[in-house]
């Protein structure tokens, strides 16, 4: 099975770059390992890699995995169109910011 | 209290599944509060998935049709004892539960049908498509429109946000010199979590309201200041309106129109570091209707003067 690999690219917020552990991002998140596991595969979630091959997540990300479920939830799409929802919002509000800050 | 359903989706009564199922896809994409950040939007998301989930629904459909919004209260059984009269349903059912959340996915597993990677994870984490863990809520951001007075003096303003759950009045703290698309944020008053989820956070967006005399950038602003050709010539001190209520300034002898005279720290305030500029562009304005003696000066000034503007000089 062939899993496209959508990367989203958005600017961390201040403070959202502190990294926690994988069973500390599952418990604030409650979302499952395994789940986790796919987001990381999915490019939905970007996870730091430890030498040892342990993985550590940015606070951030807290917050994309909640749009994921909400997304999932609200509109029953796969987690790979997710992907590519979250990609296109964060893309619109970037321009969007834009065109207001260069009509201001 | 609720608002009819088959209107809440756009459709008419007599619509059938398919239309009911398409007008709900289309609504739900355009509110969902991931992809529309106005905090009446997950409003209406909620309602047009309560909707959406009685009507798609034949059996509660026809309950709906029946009793309208007290279609909940009418027990499952219903058809055998309706020649008796509605009156006898009024409080003799069992109450219904609503549904567990405005988020439900009811109605979607049909879509997608290829095996895929959801199939599997849908197999293993818990019953269904939806996941029952708790779910953060979305951020919302409303604007908030102020004049360029109101934003450069800051302090307390009432902000009321109308919706179906009744009005929320919030009281925001304007930073002085808030700039446009500056965002204030209040922690936990965006949307609603399921379950156990935390609420998002409802951010107010400044918007700087277009002024018949300022221009903001940023936190410089820009005022028009209208000189009379004697002024421009000859310099002066001149009054200059400013949104802390006016200052003076000096206009340099021999200024032409287009001239920016620079107040410096006249502009916004920042509360974190230096305050903007102001800018006094000069405009020469001549009298409209001169009298006698203004034509005769000017006709006397066009004789002896060798000044040519058009020569570059």
């Amino acid at each position: 099975m062939t899993v496209h690999f959508l990367p989203v690219r958005r600017p961390p917020a201040a403070g959202a770059r502190r990294l926690l552990s994988r069973d500390e991002f599952c418990r604030r998140s409650g979302v499952h390992p395994e789940l986790l596991r796919r987001f990381v595969a999915l490019g939905l979630v970007q996870a730091v890699r430890e030498p040892g091959g342990e993985l550590w997540f940015p606070l951030g990300q807290l917050a994309d995995v909640a749009r994921i479920e909400r997304l999932r939830r609200g509109l029953g799409l796969n987690y790979a169109a997710i992907g590519l929802v979250c990609e296109l919002l964060d893309r619109i509000q970037e321009l969007e910011r834009q065109l207001r800050e260069r009509s201001s | 209290m609720a608002r009819d359903f088959y209107e809440v989706l756009g459709v008419s009564r007599d619509a059938g599944s398919e239309e009911i199922q398409q007008a709900f896809r289309r609504l739900a994409r355009a509110n969902h509060p991931d992809v529309n950040r106005d905090p009446a939007a997950e409003e209406r998301f909620k309602e047009i998935n309560e909707a959406y989930q009685v009507l798609s629904d034949p059996e509660e459909r026809r309950k709906y049709d029946r009793f309208g919004e007290n279609f909940r209260k009418v027990p499952d059984d219903w058809e055998q004892p309706v020649g008796a009269g509605v009156g006898g349903f009024r409080g003799g059912g069992r109450p219904r539960t609503g549904p567990a959340s405005g988020f439900t996915s009811a109605g979607f597993d049909d879509l997608g049908g290829s095996i895929d990677i959801e199939d599997l994870l849908g197999g293993m984490f818990g019953r269904g498509r939806a996941r029952a863990g708790p779910i953060a809520g979305a951020d919302q951001e409303v604007e908030l429109p102020l004049t360029v007075e109101e934003a450069f003096r800051g302090g307390p303003r009432q902000v009321t946000l109308t919706g179906t759950a009744g009005p929320r009045t919030y009281t925001v703290t304007i930073p002085p010199g808030v700039t446009d698309g500056q965002r204030i944020r209040l922690a936990g008053e965006g949307g609603r979590g399921v379950g156990a989820g935390e609420p998002g956070d409802l951010y107010m967006v400044a918007r700087l309201l277009p002024h018949p005399r300022y221009r903001v950038s940023g936190r410089d602003i820009t005022v028009d200041l209208p000189l009379a050709p004697w002024e421009a010539a000859l310099g002066g001190s001149v009054p200059v309106p400013t949104p802390a209520g006016g200052t003076k300034v000096e206009v340099p002898p021999g200024s032409s129109t287009g001239r920016r005279l620079r107040l410096r720290g006249q502009g916004m305030p920042n509360p974190r570091g230096a305050p903007g500029d102001l800018f006094a562009e000069i405009a020469i304005m001549v009298p409209p209707r001169p009298t006698e003696a203004e034509r005769e000066l000017f006709a006397r000034l066009a004789e002896v003067s060798d000044f040519d503007p058009r020569r570059g000089g």
